[in-house]
């Protein structure tokens, strides 16, 4: 007789649970705890109940005394929820770079850079003891249970710096989860009891979908902290008095579009052979109403226009650029002559965007910005498709370095870069002296390689682009893969980095590699196991040498260059040089 | 006008101005003076050095010495400018006896290679990038020797299933030299196609004796012939381009250490050495 089965609909992100070791009992606490056992369970879908999301999605992590949880400046998937013990918040200002296992941005002195001369060693990927040491500060461990970094003075810091204490109950580090922004301050843990409960962020964001209370709670707070000074830096919200600002931040919506993971998809997909996904969302479309003003926070969107019977991409935006505000300042100004959008905006993987809606730019913003700072009207020409404006030409980056280029860079998503190896190979001669200079400047290994995608004439060389979204740092146990405090590079403190390889699994750009280490007779470093150290190594951007990236300055042809793939202006300025 | 155009405009002036003042300048020394070869002799030796010193300075890209691209730019027309300072050096004669002619010979082939090296340095990247097919140099025999089992592999494949020997031994006959090396290395350079359409019209002859099996056999090696030819191109080009460093680099030490000795026996036997 057969026999039948109920076979369960599992989503596709719970084939692989944040922790596999996560217990009913553990569950059943956690139901029994606030929020969760406020939270009305009727409202979660089948697909994604209350017990499936604790369950599949958190995990239940235990702090030791001193122990970082989430450091300022790093980026983070997570959000966390204190279950029992104490955690401490640094508030302005926060620790100094060394005590968070980071190092202090360490140009070399002139003499150091002539000392090179006879101090490289003959062996490759040699780690002198000043290299390994760890600040005096701070501690990196790694054990069979996780690694993490430990402050080591705590009642110092204590005296020495403001804190404010966290206890069972408080909820952490979700607006950096979901914005995909940098934690904005240190936290650690006090006592040894410290018990918190992570929730990544496709959990955070089913809870939010279904429990109002978790989202009133998070949007209040995203308001409070994070919108207030976020629109204070735009140009155009500069004006405003705090009541008006007050106003605004009250109706601005916000958004998450796409895959927070793109990463990750973008990496199957290039492996397949494939670069975009069939379907980009679009977030404003071409011909629509035009009813808000969209603010890209985080992530990139693709701008394109309708060309023939398909669309012609016209460029991608960043963090920090605005979509839409020209046709709402012209419809504000001519009202008879309503213009609707005049082109789409589109998610390229992951896009977190703010929109201030249509009312109230025009009931308070625009009213505060002076007639010369408006951006210029349509006119009927460029509404007939006879003209091209000024602002638009300069928007344009697609016409000024050819649209299939265009399209290259936002495919392989290298717009993403802010210091991309790009190569001309009309003028390289594959000689190889970029390759020899990196080696020489960075312990006798080339930090990257001389081959990459192509698109007519230019390639995108396989090194870091120091990424402007670095998902290579999301994870890292013990923030050793971190941003420089000076150029913003992304570089790996090789004192605290304990080769666990995510940095290196996360990167879509197989931009970092993992390295034996030796020391400085030769011999490969091992430890008490006799297995060998493993470092993950990648392209600094010759932070340390005065003169600046050494592949840059050695060709001979003036064929590399470092660009930021943000500014499309001087890459086609170097493209027709 | 494009940075590139004014750059040599602006180098190319130089060049001009310093060979108009050395040349014009070079009858009035001459006059006044027995020794103005002293002079021409210290100026180009002091230059050699320098140029020579462009290799010393790609070894050590961690000291703050510049771009290397204006390097080479100075490289470029301070070597051209050594032929003006060699001409007035050797008084536009023939060198007599054997050292002055050895000095010349090493002269002229470090003049004549660096030439070479500019015209192919500057004309074959744009041949490479137009044939497509971009490798690394070193990865050439990995994909040659990957090619080549794909290729037996296919070949041999007609004999069970076509039940046929025609292609397998065609293939020895024909195509197996072709993927055991590297091939047609001057063709590539000269860019002469004739030796790539005459296996494929050796392909196309051999078409008429196959059944279907074997004809689609035929049609997915005749690809990778295309392939490897292509590889063949790009290794061919991309040695060249480094080869001529071979000869250019070795030579420039052999005539610096005979004008070295040169100068030695010039101060040591004249009344310079005073
Ligand atoms: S140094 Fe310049 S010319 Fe030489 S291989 Fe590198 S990019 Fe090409
Ligand atoms: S390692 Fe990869 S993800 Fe990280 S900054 Fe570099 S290219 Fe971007
Ligand atoms: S910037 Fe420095 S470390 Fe990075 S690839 Fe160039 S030479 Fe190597």
């Amino acid at each position: 007789m057969d026999t039948v089965h109920f076979v369960i609909d599992k989503p596709q992100r719970w084939d692989s649970s944040f922790d596999p070791e996560m217990s009913e009992g553990a569950v059943n606490r956690l139901l029994g705890i606030r929020p969760f056992s406020e939270m009305d369970v009727t409202k979660f879908s089948k697909r994604t109940p209350l017990r499936g999301i604790l369950k599949n999605d958190t995990r239940i992590r235990r702090f030791k005394n001193g122990e970082i949880i989430v450091r300022a400046g790093d980026y983070g998937s997570s959000a966390y929820l204190v279950l029992s013990g104490h955690a401490r918040v640094v508030l302005n200002p926060g620790l100094p770079a060394s005590m968070l296992g980071r190092r202090k941005s360490q140009r070399k002195g002139l003499f150091e850079i002539v000392a090179q001369l006879w101090t490289n060693p003959r062996d490759p990927e040699v780690r002198t003891q000043a290299e390994l040491v760890q600040d005096t500060g701070v501690k990196a461990r790694s054990s069979t249970k996780g690694a993490g970094v430990f402050l080591q003075d705590v009642p110092r810091i204590l005296d020495e710096h403001k804190t404010a204490m966290m206890s069972a109950g408080d909820f952490f580090g979700e607006i950096a989860a979901l914005s995909r922004t940098t934690r904005t301050a240190t936290i650690f843990a006090v006592g040894n009891e410290t018990e918190l409960l992570e929730i990544r962020w496709q959990g955070l964001r089913d809870l939010l979908r279904f429990d109002d209370h978790l989202r009133h709670h998070i949007d209040r707070i995203y308001r409070e902290r994070t919108l207030a000074t976020h629109l204070r830096e735009i140009p155009i919200f500069k004006k405003l008095n705090d009541e008006q600002l007050k106003r605004v931040i009250e109706q601005t919506q916000f958004g998450t579009y796409g895959d927070y993971d793109w990463s990750g998809d973008y990496k199957r997909l290039a492996k397949e052979g494939r670069h975009t996904p069939e379907k980009e969302t679009i977030i404003a479309q071409e011909g629509d109403y035009p009813n808000g003003v969209v603010l890209i926070r985080s992530g990139f969107a693709r701008l394109s226009q309708k060309f023939g019977h398909g669309h012609r991409t016209l460029n991608y935006l960043g963090a920090g650029c605005e979509f839409g505000l020209r046709e709402i300042a012209h419809n504000w100004r001519q009202r008879t002559d309503a213009v609707p959008f005049q082109q789409t905006l589109r998610v390229i993987g992951y896009t977190h965007v703010i929109v201030v809606p249509t009312p109230v730019m025009e009931e308070v913003v625009l009213p505060t910005v002076p007639e010369g700072d408006l951006p210029a009207l349509f006119t009927p020409g460029e509404l007939a498709e006879t003209e091209i404006s000024d602002t638009t030409r300069k928007l344009d980056a697609g016409a000024k370095i050819g649209p299939e280029l265009m399209e290259f860079l936002t495919e392989n998503r290298y717009f993403n870069g802010t210091s991309s190896m790009v190569i001309d190979l009309e003028r390289c001669t594959r000689c190889d002296d970029c390759v020899r200079a990196c080696a020489t400047t960075n312990e006798g290994n080339p930090r990257f390689l001389r081959h990459g995608q192509i698109s007519g004439r230019i390639m995108v060389a396989n090194s870091c682009m120091h990424c402007a979204d670095p998902v290579c740092l999301i994870g890292c146990p013990t923030g050793a893969i971190h941003r420089g405090q000076v150029g913003g590079e992304v570089l790996v403190n090789q004192a605290t980095c304990i080769g666990c390889s995510i940095c290196s699994n996360n990167c879509p750009y197989e931009a970092i590699r993992m390295v034996e280490i030796r020391e400085e007779d030769g011999a490969f470093m091992v430890d008490k196991d006799m297995k060998p150290i493993v470092k993950a190594t990648k392209c600094d951007k010759c932070s340390d040498q005065i003169g600046g990236p050494a592949c840059e300055r050695s060709c001979p042809h003036g064929a590399l260059k470092r660009m930021d793939m943000n500014n499309l202006d001087a890459f086609a300025r170097w493209l027709h040089r | 006008m494009k940075g590139f155009v004014r750059r040599r405009l602006l180098w190319v002036g130089l060049l001009v101005a310093a060979t108009v003042s050395v040349v014009s300048v070079f009858p009035v020394w001459a006059g006044a003076t027995t020794r103005a070869a002293y002079l021409t002799g210290w100026l180009l030796f002091g230059l050699m050095v320098l140029l020579t010193g462009y290799n010393w300075f790609k070894k050590i890209p961690y000291l703050p010495l510049g771009r290397s691209e204006l390097w080479l730019q100075f490289h470029i027309y301070a070597g051209l400018f050594t032929g003006v300072l060699f001409f007035l050096h050797v008084g536009g004669r023939w060198p007599t006896g054997w050292f002055e002619l050895g000095l010349t010979i090493l002269y002229a082939i470090v003049m004549a290679s660096g030439v070479l090296g500019i015209f192919i340095s500057r004309g074959w990247p744009k041949r490479l990038t137009a044939r497509s097919g971009e490798v690394p140099f070193e990865r050439i025999p990995v994909i040659r020797r990957e090619l080549r089992e794909r290729a037996e592999a296919l070949a041999l494949s007609t004999v069970p299933e076509a039940k046929s020997a025609t292609v397998a031994e065609f293939y020895l006959r024909r195509v197996h030299d072709f993927f055991g090396g590297p091939r047609h290395f001057f063709s590539h350079l000269f860019e002469i196609r004739l030796p790539l359409n005459a296996l494929q019209n050796d392909f196309t002859d051999l078409k008429r004796f196959l059944n279907e099996r074997e004809r689609q056999v035929a049609e997915q090696l005749v690809a990778l012939v295309r392939q490897k030819d292509s590889l063949d191109y790009q290794h061919a080009l991309q040695l060249t381009l480094r080869l001529w460093l071979f000869i250019h680099i070795p030579i420039t030490y052999s005539l610096m250490l005979w004008a070295i000795a040169h100068i030695v026996l010039v101060y040591g036997f004249s009344a310079g050495a005073r």
